[in-house]
């Protein structure tokens, strides 16, 4: 039965190249865009700047690594940028303005976050409100929130924890060591837990998924909940670096973060990719685009154009991907 | 032989609003045999089946496993009484390993994270019973149709089951894959299993069972040895004596081909299928689910991919060699798959009717001329009675032999040709079933050439001029228009075990 259970010819060459690029077509890219910015700058390859874009790249990498965990499912939440915005202005003014203990405001800011997922997960799961909509919603509302609350004022951290915000273990900075233990944890809870296989199959079909008996409008709320925190998570790391909370933070965050995951080949239909190392590529591929075109002299405003440009790339790639799949899966099923 | 019945149902009731699906049905299965459940469709093998899932709950009735009396209210209760079911629609996890699959409610986990040495020795030794050559790491997307039924068996097992419903299991399978199947029951029947199976080909259980239970209109009316019955006998009693009405229309076939396809092929599903059609023809596609008959029409059109075959359509008065996308605009499909075949059901009926035809009732601006809209649209609602308050009704509001209707009259107005009907009246009520049989008769009149396929047999033999039987991708044999019902279902089970030996 092995000649049925495995495919009986080996695929032709030319199918064996494309297959090898859809796989690791991004690691290439990277690659390759990392040597021509090594190549045709001078200071893209040094130590200091690459530490650099990892720091910069912290705060996404958190705040993306839970809305993975819903995008697994096959779903999204654009309220992540929104959501670190109002929990982590309230956090700053309690700590600013009302003196409340540092690590106090941080609980605030993370119950904020979670509770706001709860209340996505809650309309999503139990009310059945269209996923898009619902944080469309959520995006819109806690940003108009956050500026009633600030009165669109920037909110200047103290300097004992603006400080924090470039503190260092070597050259490392200790935000990327906390970015990458909580990518090491969602990793973990994704393919390690029944909870992350469970959402794997939500992502396969929630239907069949819930016949099987697994508990997606449970688990669907769950998700919400933990994207939720993450954002305000990643929000807060985000202040510290700046030192001010503004008006600006987590302005278009959400977009980027669904950028990095689709990058990353985490696939928005559901059911597919991976956090290690598959979203971790994404953020440092865009990151490092990001980077680079400053070192190119490039304008600031091209960053934009670049992005979409890529996002397009990595949707062609992710639809590719999954049309020379089901092919050969009807070739095999044939 | 084991006296006691492993599995004792009696007397179980089950009504639906308007419906007595199981009227008193009874059923024993002993361990360590495989029984048949047999059935044609409506006869209540599927309730029957949910009862014992715990998907539904019978209205009365008494289940005993293992002389225990036991109350299933939910698919746990049916897992935890040790009753496990392999489905004919696969519920698999595509993007996910044989391993998740197998586990997904029931990951063993040490310290919160999945024990995958532990999941993986589980499914090896399930595997390895099975005799199963792939990996549990294989995602199950890799794997042939037949491997992916037996991750499925494979799950099924995992909770020691003692009880397996098979429902259909072999409509997808190759020979080769069904034969690996049969010998996985007999396996499991020897370690004391008991197997109920379901399914349309009566060559298979005389292969795989050995007893037997038939179910007719929610009753069991035969049950026994199965030694003891012959094909006929069995054939007979699903579908009892009664006579199908008369005919209800007169032929108006002619022997002008308006569709003749050549040696139809695609790897696995269809194999050489070679018809024509003819003008004013009603021709019946008789086969039993998963024979090919659907597909058969798909790739007429190019729904479906073909591997060879040709096409040959009467195109101003001559046959010409097609492309299945060209095809495509000469023929009508009507499918019981309403919204699927674009019927648009929050819009009005109007919009509906006037959708196909926009482009005749343009202004020079290109606005849509509402007026000539409303004509048009009353036009059809009035020629097929279309039961609609008004025009402006949305179409989802309609009852489904009117919204039925509506896609029908939206083909009117292209007036192809030839129309392909699959299932056309699944799901409608009886006047609702004559009301769009008598649309038929009347497209065949008007010289349109009609492929119908039921899976109704007194539908089939209302309406058909002249039958193709279709198995396993192949078609069979020829019936003339005035078969019997014994012949017909003959020919689909009996092809069965022709095909078998092929």
């Amino acid at each position: 039965m092995s000649a049925i259970s495995a495919p009986t010819t080996a695929p032709a060459t030319g199918q064996q190249i494309r297959n090898v690029l859809l796989k690791y077509g991004f690691v290439i890219v990277l690659v390759v865009i990392f040597l021509y910015l090594s190549l045709a700058t001078p200071n893209f390859f040094g130590l200091a700047n690459l530490m650099g874009l990892l720091h910069a790249a912290a705060p996404l990498a958190v705040i993306a690594s839970g809305l993975a965990l819903v995008v697994f499912t096959g779903k999204l939440d654009i309220s992540v940028g929104s959501i670190a915005l109002l929990s982590v202005t309230i956090g700053a003014l309690l700590l600013v303005r009302y003196g409340v203990h540092p690590l106090l405001c941080v609980l605030v800011i993370l119950a904020i976050g979670a509770g706001v997922g709860a209340v996505n997960g809650f309309l999503i799961a139990a009310l059945k409100i269209n996923p898009l909509i619902v944080t469309l919603g959520m995006m819109l509302a806690l940003r108009g929130l956050a500026l009633q609350i600030s009165e669109g004022r920037f909110i200047t951290l103290p300097d004992d924890i603006r400080t924090l915000g470039s503190a260092q273990i070597g050259p490392v900075f200790v935000d990327v060591l906390i970015a990458l233990g909580v990518l090491a944890v969602v990793h973990v809870i994704h393919t390690r837990t029944p909870f992350g296989r469970r959402l794997m199959a939500i992502g396969n079909g929630e239907d069949v998924a819930a016949g099987l008996g697994v508990r997606v409008n449970r688990l669907t709320f769950m998700t919400y909940v933990i994207s939720g925190l993450l954002a305000s998570f990643g929000g807060i790391l985000s202040a510290i670096q700046v030192g001010t909370v503004s008006a600006f933070l987590g302005d278009g965050l959400e977009f980027t973060a669904v950028s990095v995951i689709v990058i990353g080949g985490i696939s928005l239909f559901g059911g597919a990719g991976s956090i290690l190392p598959g979203l971790l590529l994404g953020v440092l591929l865009l990151e490092m685009i990001r980077n680079g075109l400053t070192h190119l002299g490039a304008s600031p405003y091209s960053y934009r154009l670049v992005n979409g440009i890529i996002i397009f790339v990595a949707m062609y790639a992710d639809s590719l991907k999954s049309r020379v799949q089901t092919r050969l899966k009807v070739k095999r099923d044939g | 032989m084991i006296t006691q019945p492993h599995l004792d149902m009696q007397h179980i009731v089950k009504s639906f609003p308007g419906v007595q699906a199981l009227r008193g049905v009874q059923l024993q299965a002993w361990a360590g045999e495989a029984m048949a459940l047999m059935g044609a469709n409506g006869a209540g093998k599927s309730t029957l089946m949910n009862v014992l899932g715990g998907v539904i709950r019978a209205d009365d009735g008494e289940i005993r496993i293992g002389s225990k009396a036991v109350t299933l209210r939910s698919p746990l209760d049916a897992t935890a009484n040790g009753i496990a079911f392999v489905h004919q629609e696969m519920a698999l996890l595509p993007t996910m390993t044989v391993a998740e699959n197998m586990h997904i409610t029931r990951f063993p986990t040490r310290g919160g994270l999945i024990n995958g040495k532990v999941m993986e020795a589980r499914c090896n030794k399930v595997l390895s019973r099975l005799g199963c050559g792939f990996s549990p790491r294989t995602r199950v997307q890799d794997l042939s149709t037949g491997d992916r039924q037996m991750v499925e068996i494979a799950r099924a097992l995992l909770s020691e089951p003692s009880i397996i419903l098979f429902d259909e299991p072999t409509s997808s399978l190759t020979s080769r894959e069904k034969a690996r199947l049969f010998d996985v029951i007999r396996a499991l029947k020897q370690e004391g299993v008991t197997i109920i199976y379901i399914t349309h080909f009566i060559d298979e259980i005389f292969q795989i069972c050995e007893r037997v239970t038939v179910l007719r209109g929610g009753e069991t009316v035969g049950a026994g040895a199965l030694k003891d019955f012959t094909p006929d006998q069995i054939v007979q009693l699903m579908i009892g004596d009664l006579d199908v009405e008369q005919r209800e229309h007169r032929a108006v076939k002619t022997d002008t081909p308006a569709l003749r396809v050549n040696g139809l092929t695609r790897d696995g599903v269809l194999n050489n299928i070679s018809f024509t059609l003819h003008e004013g023809e009603i021709l019946g596609l008789w086969g039993l689910l998963g024979s090919g008959r659907s597909e058969t029409v798909r790739s007429v059109i190019g729904l479906d991919p073909l591997d060879s075959g040709t096409i040959e359509l009467r195109v101003n008065g001559a046959l010409k060699t097609v492309r299945p996308s060209e095809a495509q605009r000469h023929i009508g499909m009507i499918t019981e798959d309403r919204r699927g075949e674009g019927l648009l059901l929050p819009m009005s009926v109007k919009n509906n009717l006037s959708l196909a035809n926009l482009r005749q009732l343009l202004t020079q601006l290109g606005l849509v001329r509402e007026r000539d809209e409303a004509t048009l649209a009353q036009q059809f609602v009035d020629k097929l009675n279309i039961v609609t308050p008004n025009l402006r009704q949305p179409v989802r509001t309609l009852s489904g032999g009117n919204q039925q209707k509506v896609v029908v009259g939206r083909w009117l107005e292209l007036n192809p040709p030839i129309f392909f009907m699959d299932e056309p009246t699944r799901g409608l009520d009886v006047g609702a079933k004559a009301e769009i049989r008598n649309i038929i008769f009347q497209l065949a009149e008007q010289r349109a050439a009609v492929l119908v396929i039921s899976s109704e047999i007194e539908e089939m033999m209302a309406l058909c001029d002249r039958y193709l039987v279709i198995n396993r991708g192949q078609i069979v044999k020829e019936l003339p228009g005035n078969a019997s019902k014994n012949e017909l279902m003959a020919a689909a089970a009996g092809a069965a075990s022709e095909g078998m030996r092929a």
